[in-house]
């Protein structure tokens, strides 16, 4: 197999690691939404929080991206 | 007295934003554009190097224009400030705003150690945004200079001295004949060169252990390098150690993961603008620059909110956690 395929096939595997980072981002806006339902006042604590989690979990899938960046882009 | 209330309607922006449309599809007719040749490094702005072998980067050009933005917003507000107004209109009200926001948040969290906090979260978080904010400037990382490059397309020139890359009619990009043109930008956004994100980084990572020398004094290493409970406690002594060489791992990993997560969302989202750009040239790619626009923002913002957790993390030690925890539940 050429690289150049090889690449390409890299790639689009390496992505597949984002399905971790949307489920847990899809669960932590669950627990945030709750929150704030149960408890208005608290609104902008949760969101906040919910932020900070939000971009801890996006960092994870933004690693992958980046591996997948550097198959097709690098070298 | 009631004033009369009129009734909201669309007016004038969509004529121009038609206007705009149909300006985009005529010149799209004659001039598409074409996919940058995508690499990692930062390229160089000029052939010749500055001195030595110090060449200067177009990062590094954005960087200093970012710099140079700061300060002038730091001497707008400082103006503002001295003319005894109590309520700031304008710029100065908007960075007073910005500020108290950071302000709140930081006292919220670190408690009395606010005061020598604040400044780092405040200055990572303004230049990270000015710095992201750049993407959305229109000829940013597509104004710049040709040079020859095996991944090249024939120019065309269009008033004299201004050159424009044009693509052989019917053939994909990155194809093109030997002997063509490049274009390497003159500016480019700071963010997707790891030289700032991982210097930025070390900043964060190393101001972190100062403040908790600072604050605790030489005990404070005892969190990585905890010998105490060895032989007091055996079993749970060993444990602590191993604890400890964890966090220690930790901290390079929070060097690694601040500079991935910025340089990723922002590498990741230019790419995308060239790439959407490319394929569908009209209107298409204002709809991302919104969301390049949200994506920047909030990137800024995590980056200094979690140098200012860590810093008051480090400040507040080991056993000291769980009265800090019912601080904060009476706070809110």
């Amino acid at each position: 197999m050429e690289v150049a395929a090889a690449r390409l096939i890299g790639a689009g595997l390496a992505m597949v690691g984002t399905i971790g980072a949307g489920v847990g981002i899809g669960l932590l806006v669950n627990g945030a939404v709750q929150g704030i339902a149960r408890n208005p006042d608290a609104s902008g604590d949760v969101q906040t929080n919910m932020i900070l989690g939000i971009a801890f979990t996006e960092a994870v899938a933004i690693y992958c991206l980046v591996v997948a960046l550097l198959i097709l882009f690098v070298g | 007295m009631e004033t009369p209330s009129r009734k909201w309607r669309y007016g004038v922006n969509r004529w121009i934003i038609l206007g705009l449309v149909i300006l985009n599809i005529v010149a799209v007719s004659y001039y598409s554009p074409v996919l940058p040749h995508i690499q990692l490094p930062a390229e160089n702005v000029s052939e010749t190097p500055l001195f030595g072998n110090f060449y200067l980067t177009n990062t590094l050009v954005a960087t200093l224009i970012a710099d140079v933005i700061l300060i002038l917003i730091a001497i707008a507000v400082r103006r503002a400030v001295r003319s005894g107004e109590l309520i700031p209109r304008g710029i100065p009200g908007a960075i007073e705003a910005i500020l108290e926001l950071i302000n709140n948040l930081t006292e919220s969290t670190a408690g009395k150690w606010a005061k020598s906090i604040f400044p780092f979260f405040a200055t990572i978080t303004l230049l990270v945004l000015v710095v992201n904010w750049m993407e959305l400037i229109p000829g940013v990382d597509s104004i710049g200079r040709l040079e020859h490059s095996e991944h090249g397309y024939p120019i065309e020139q269009v008033m004299p001295g201004v050159y424009t890359i044009v693509p052989t009619s019917g053939e994909s990009a990155g194809e093109a004949h030997e002997g063509g043109y490049g274009l390497i930008p003159y500016l480019r956004v700071a963010s997707t060169d790891l030289n700032f994100t991982v210097g930025l980084a070390l900043i964060a990572v190393l101001m972190t252990q100062v403040m908790g020398v600072r604050s605790l004094g030489a005990t404070y290493f005892t969190k990585f390098i905890n010998v105490g409970g060895i032989f007091s406690r055996p079993a749970f002594g060993l444990l602590d150690f191993f604890v400890g060489i964890l966090e220690l791992i930790s901290e390079f990993s929070k060097l690694l993961s601040f500079s991935f997560r910025l340089f990723g969302n922002i590498f990741a989202g230019s790419v995308l603008l060239f790439v959407i750009g490319t394929l569908i040239p009209v209107f298409v790619q204002s709809m991302f620059l919104g969301l390049e626009f949200f994506v920047g923002l909030i990137q800024a913002v995590v980056f200094g909110m979690l140098t200012m957790v860590f810093m008051a993390q480090a400040t507040q030690g080991h056993g000291e956690h769980h009265e800090d925890e019912g601080a904060e539940g009476a706070h809110a």
